[in-house]
């Protein structure tokens, strides 16, 4: 199936400042990408570019096939965003934000669904100055989804969000991606967007790094166990004099899944007393961290999936 | 277009600061009638009359907050983003603002020449349309006159307000500065007189144009000023153009 959203070689300059490089990526229809890197590294630069907000030097982004740039916006009507923090004019109530920016058929009923779907009955009357850091979020992220896009672009989206609405919002983002709609997610908390996130943009210093399934993600790290023992210095001892090689961590001692019998045996033999073995899963946020450790900055092959 | 003018007009309604600014106007408007009625030797109800009871400066203060909160707020408010990401480009999301701020405008003084034209004939039946004033025009053109000269002059200040609007980040900011720009351009106009008679070509900066209304009300005022009306009123026309099309380069390299 065609890619609803398609970027492609990237380039973009701050004055000197390159911030991104070579940007290329896909968004297909029905998925949801989690785009994650540390601050800085031009996530929120590429969603504004994939908007038309900013100018970029060099490539192309085109979405539904149709070029997108500051120049550009005729196929933007088909798109829902919610880009840094909500803009909340203070003067009106929410539903008067859902009324102004509501457009096209059933108004009234796309209003009172996505006020339903995002749980916003209570404070939707309620002027917006009167709005907690949470309600405004839940505002911003019902103007992204009001218009029902193809295509919906979220930074950051679980900033000030309970857990409750956490739920809420994955739910809903799950339900609109099996109707098929396209998302671009970026956002801090990675052990959210793994919850709701198909596919995996790792950005780094203005670099695609990674680009991935998050099943892939998830399964492509060494399979370790962490070993915790009554005495880990005789553990790292004695692992040590039978050559098997471990990893330390806060939580115990990082062993490779093929030594696991050869650990067990010398702990055994060195009467040393084995507390707990667990197998240790390598989630995005491992390989985020991964990432920002290895200082890794090449980019990647766009079709390497 | 019409979509965004229509969203600009439901922002701008759905403002009580709007009410309260209209009711606030009205109340001076018949305070200074009462005024002029319950002490005919302080206010001279003619030239009050003249001058739609005050209406005509409330409506160039609210004119210059209107321009300057319509840009703005935006920025103050964060909402730049969700104007500009849609299926409209920056310069559509302009002349909407542009558009609202004229009607907005036309609304004001169709409200301020009707409350005058009815504390006129309510209070002042004994006021004669067909009175002589300066420069022996009658009461009536003098009155149509000095409306389409004033709002000439508003239509060039508020371009001029536009382009500082888009340049500021807080709303409060960019209408204090329009309304203090607003007293010194009035409180420069002397100053001016006396640089156009020294150095005559200082005549056609924009500023001068500002004194405009004064010329109307005043032909000799030409003398002055070294510009005929007409020309006056075409340089008028012409620097609003000029200073809305600053605006709007300033406007579309702003960074969001």
């Amino acid at each position: 199936m065609a890619a609803i959203l398609t970027v492609d070689g990237i380039h973009k300059s701050f004055g000197s400042h390159q911030v991104l490089r070579k940007v290329s990526f896909t968004v297909e229809p029905g998925h949801v990408v989690g785009l994650v890197g540390p601050n800085g590294a031009g996530k929120s630069t590429i969603m504004k570019i994939v908007l038309g907000l900013i100018p970029y030097d060099r490539g192309s982004v085109t979405i539904d096939g149709v070029p997108v740039s500051i120049t550009s916006h005729r196929t933007l009507g088909r798109v829902g965003a919610l880009i840094e923090y909500p803009g909340i004019y203070p003067f009106l109530t929410g539903r008067q934000h859902l009324q102004l920016f509501a457009q096209g058929a059933n108004k009234k009923q796309r209003i009172q669904a996505v006020v339903h779907d995002l749980g916003m009955e209570k404070f939707i009357n309620n002027k917006a100055k009167r709005y907690s850091l949470g309600m405004k979020q839940k505002l911003g992220i019902a103007q992204a989804f009001l218009n029902e896009p193809a295509l919906v672009i979220l930074d950051e989206p679980m900033n000030g969000l309970d857990p409750e609405a956490v739920k809420q919002l994955r739910d809903l983002i799950r339900a609109k991606a099996d109707a098929g709609v396209s998302f671009l997610i970026s956002s801090h908390i990675l052990s959210e967007l793994e919850k709701v996130a198909d596919d995996v943009l790792m950005l780094n210093k203005g670099l695609i790094v990674e680009q991935t399934t998050m099943h892939a993600m998830v399964n492509q790290g060494a399979e370790v166990y962490l070993v915790r023992t009554a005495d880990d210095q005789a553990t790292k001892q004695a692992l040590g004099n039978a050559s098997i090689p471990i990893m330390e961590s806060p939580q115990g001692i990082l062993i490779n899944h093929e030594d696991l019998n050869d650990v067990l045996r010398v702990l055994v033999m060195s009467n040393i007393h084995v507390e707990d073995i667990a197998h240790v899963q390598h989630d995005l946020e491992s390989s985020f961290l991964d990432m920002i450790n290895s200082g890794k900055g090449g980019a990647v092959d766009a079709n390497a999936r | 277009m019409l979509t965004l003018v229509r969203q600009e007009l439901y922002k701008l309604f759905h403002k009580t600061g709007t009410w309260v600014a209209m009711v606030i106007m009205v109340a001076i408007q018949v305070a200074f009638a009462i005024a002029a009625r319950q002490l005919p030797d302080i206010f001279n109800a003619t030239a009050l009359f003249n001058d739609q009871f005050v209406g005509g400066e409330l409506v160039i203060f609210l004119a210059i907050a209107l321009t300057a909160s319509i840009i703005a707020m935006e920025f103050q408010y964060g909402t730049i983003r969700q104007l500009l990401y849609r299926r409209y480009y920056r310069s559509q999301v302009f002349v909407s603002k542009v558009i609202t701020v004229l009607i907005g405008l036309v609304l004001m003084e169709v409200l301020s020449n009707a409350v005058t034209w009815a504390l006129k004939f309510g209070l002042f039946p004994q006021v004669d349309l067909n009175t002589k004033v300066n420069g022996g025009r009658t009461l009536l053109v003098y009155y149509a006159q000095n409306l389409g000269a004033t709002l000439l002059t508003t239509l060039l200040l508020l371009s001029l307000v536009l382009l500082l609007a888009t340049l500021f980040k807080s709303n409060a900011a960019a209408i204090v500065t329009g309304i203090i720009g607003y007293f010194v351009a009035s409180l420069a106009g002397s100053f001016l007189v006396l640089l156009i008679g020294q150095y005559e070509w200082v005549k056609w900066n924009p500023f001068t144009m500002l004194m405009l209304a004064n010329q109307v009300d005043t032909p000799s005022y030409a003398q002055l000023t070294m510009l005929s009306t007409p020309v006056m009123i075409g340089c008028s026309l012409g620097y609003t153009v000029v200073l809305g099309c600053c605006a709007y380069l300033s406007f579309r390299h702003r960074s969001v």
